[in-house]
């Protein structure tokens, strides 16, 4: 037994092996004569391998009930939304499902056009691509496809955040796809469909604010059909629509949607927040 | 006022021309609360209320001395707020961990490491511990249930508002969530909606009849059932004096009634007989029943 005892320092060291040689051996030396210091390095040692195991037995359980994160999430992720953001907005169903259906129909319809060339099948094209994302928004917020809306909305998280997170989810990918896809149909430059897309999104955002998201999406889709149908029945061309005067004013349809849509979120239907 | 409570003061709810709540006013404090009453008496919407999930058509309401018509207060209450609505839609294909994983990244839990260790913890306070890989769909009615109860339960909040948190549970684990909840409450305000008399019965020191959209008993659950005190028989054939009257197991009738009888095989009445009993006079008597009892 000595009069000195290892400070707190120099235990953490020891028992951390990160002194040197001397001091190591130093104080082996002091712990074989020091029945105080031996329980201090017995409870630190013992207290290191109970939170060594429970750290490994976390990272164990991790590996197997954390789910691995889907294509769609691991997307957002790459293009920079942070882990928590991009779970939240992969958790919609609707990215699921209807997602997958949208783009198959819009592939089918883009093959359509291609086949059919470049007459009616433009028109096919020009009446379905700039609704698909706004079909895939609508349904975002549907209980029916994303049932767990109940407990989302009780939550501290705001809404209007998850609302465009998921939003700009779906331009992000929608908008891409529609390019490409647009770069197989002859005729057409394939940006053309970007401003009317966006557009409709901001009328379905906007038009939430009254009915729900999914009948707001419906009701602009049949709107969209039917100014499609009555142009080709009329102008014989698409470029009408689409020719600088046209892109204009889908540019201030979406601003003006937009503002609509913030100055009035507290009246989102489906998400029933507070009036 | 106590800011650790929720109080409603002449609180209404209309849907259109429907009127599913009217005039209610109540105080809750840290302690379980039970609501009883029939289908459409108004306790989801009375739930739904106290839940931030609907603002009331009249009236006030107070959620731990905050005001949920105020955007600031609302998040506020929402963060010290557990809630198990009637009907939980679970997306496809999500594990028990992802779901209730997913409900913590909207309550804030950010940071991994603690989040996974409070999902494993409610899941292993609802007896879900061992299936937390086990996708929903798969799951009992019971199981889906106590999954969507776990969500509720993170953080271990100061409100918990419960819809039906027993239906499909089984005996064993409904006593195991009631020994859960008792313990909770001992610093939190628990309500909880049920159609399950021995639930209230075991758990609640408080309970809380609704019918019509408005309060027809509001008291301790001994005292209600001190009312039926004497109006409860066993009798060899349904009497035609009891208000309620059904076939035992035994083979013998359970007779309840208003008036009191002095002539026949009294029983210990049960929560489930004075509720009855409110309720057929409810039936009879309109909003007097209370006062006749």
């Amino acid at each position: 037994m000595t009069g000195w005892h290892l400070d707190d320092d120099a235990l953490r060291r020891y028992v951390d092996r990160t002194d040197g040689l001397a001091d190591g051996a130093s104080v082996e030396q002091h712990v074989m004569s020091c029945d105080a210091c031996r329980t201090r390095v017995n409870g630190a040692v013992q207290a290191e391998a109970a939170i060594d195991l429970a750290a490994v037995w976390s990272r164990t359980r991790d590996a197997v009930e954390v789910p691995r994160p889907s294509v769609f999430e691991r997307l957002l992720r790459i293009v920079g939304l942070p882990p928590h953001e991009a779970r939240m907005v992969a958790a919609a169903s609707a990215f699921r499902g209807v997602w997958l259906i949208g783009a198959c129909v819009l592939l089918g319809f883009a093959t359509l056009a291609a086949v059919i060339g470049n007459g009616r099948g433009l028109w096919l094209f020009l009446a379905f691509a700039p609704i698909v994302p706004c079909l895939v928004v609508g349904s975002s917020y549907d209980p029916r496809l994303d049932p767990a809306l109940e407990p989302e909305l009780v939550t501290p998280y705001p809404v209007l955040l998850l609302i465009l997170l998921r939003t700009i989810a779906v331009l992000a990918l929608a908008l891409p796809a529609v390019v490409l896809l647009g770069l197989v149909i002859p005729g057409l430059a394939p940006f053309v469909w970007l401003l009317p897309a966006v557009g409709f999104v901001a009328v379905v955002l906007a038009a939430s604010t009254w009915v729900s998201p999914l009948r707001a999406a419906i009701a602009t889709s049949c709107v969209w059909f039917l100014v499609v149908w009555r142009l080709a029945t009329r102008a014989g061309s698409p470029e009408t629509v689409l020719q600088a005067r046209g892109q204009v004013v889908f540019l201030a349809l979406a601003a003006v949607c937009f503002a609509v849509f913030v100055v009035r979120r507290r009246q989102l239907r489906q998400l029933r927040p507070w009036r | 006022m106590s800011t650790a409570s929720m109080s409603l003061r002449d609180v209404g709810r209309r849907y259109g021309a429907t009127r599913a709540l009217a005039g209610v006013t109540l105080e809750l404090h840290a302690g379980v609360t039970g609501l009883l009453g029939p289908n459409g008496a108004g306790k989801t919407t009375l739930l739904r209320l106290l839940a931030t999930a609907l603002p009331p058509t009249e009236g006030q309401v107070r959620v731990l001395g905050l005001d949920p018509g105020t955007p600031a207060e609302r998040t506020d209450i929402r963060r010290r707020l557990g809630y198990l609505p009637q009907e939980v839609g679970f997306p496809r294909g999500f594990t028990a961990f992802a779901f209730v994983d997913y409900v913590a990244l909207l309550k804030e839990w950010t940071q991994p490491a603690t989040r996974h260790a409070e999902v494993r913890r409610v899941l292993e306070v609802v007896g879900l511990g061992d299936l937390g890989s086990k996708r929903i769909r798969a799951m009992s009615g019971g199981q889906r249930r106590r999954v969507a109860l776990a969500q509720a339960l993170l953080g271990s909040p100061p409100v918990l508002i419960l819809d039906e948190p027993t239906t499909g549970v089984d005996p064993e684990q409904r006593v195991t969530l009631r020994t859960v909840l008792a313990e909770l409450a001992r610093t939190s305000i628990v309500v909880l909606s049920t159609h399950q008399t021995e639930d209230v019965a075991a758990l609640c020191e408080r309970v809380v009849v609704l019918d019509r959209g408005q309060v027809r008993y509001d008291g301790s659950v001994t005292e209600l059932v001190g009312r039926a005190a004497g109006r409860v028989w066993l009798a060899d054939e349904p009497d035609p004096a009891a208000t309620v009257s059904w076939r035992t197991g035994t083979g013998r009738y359970r007779n309840v009634a208003m008036q009191a009888r002095a002539d026949v095989d009294h029983v210990e009445p049960s929560l489930e007989d004075a509720y009855l009993l409110l309720r057929g006079g409810a039936a009879e008597s309109g909003s007097t029943v209370e006062a006749s009892l």
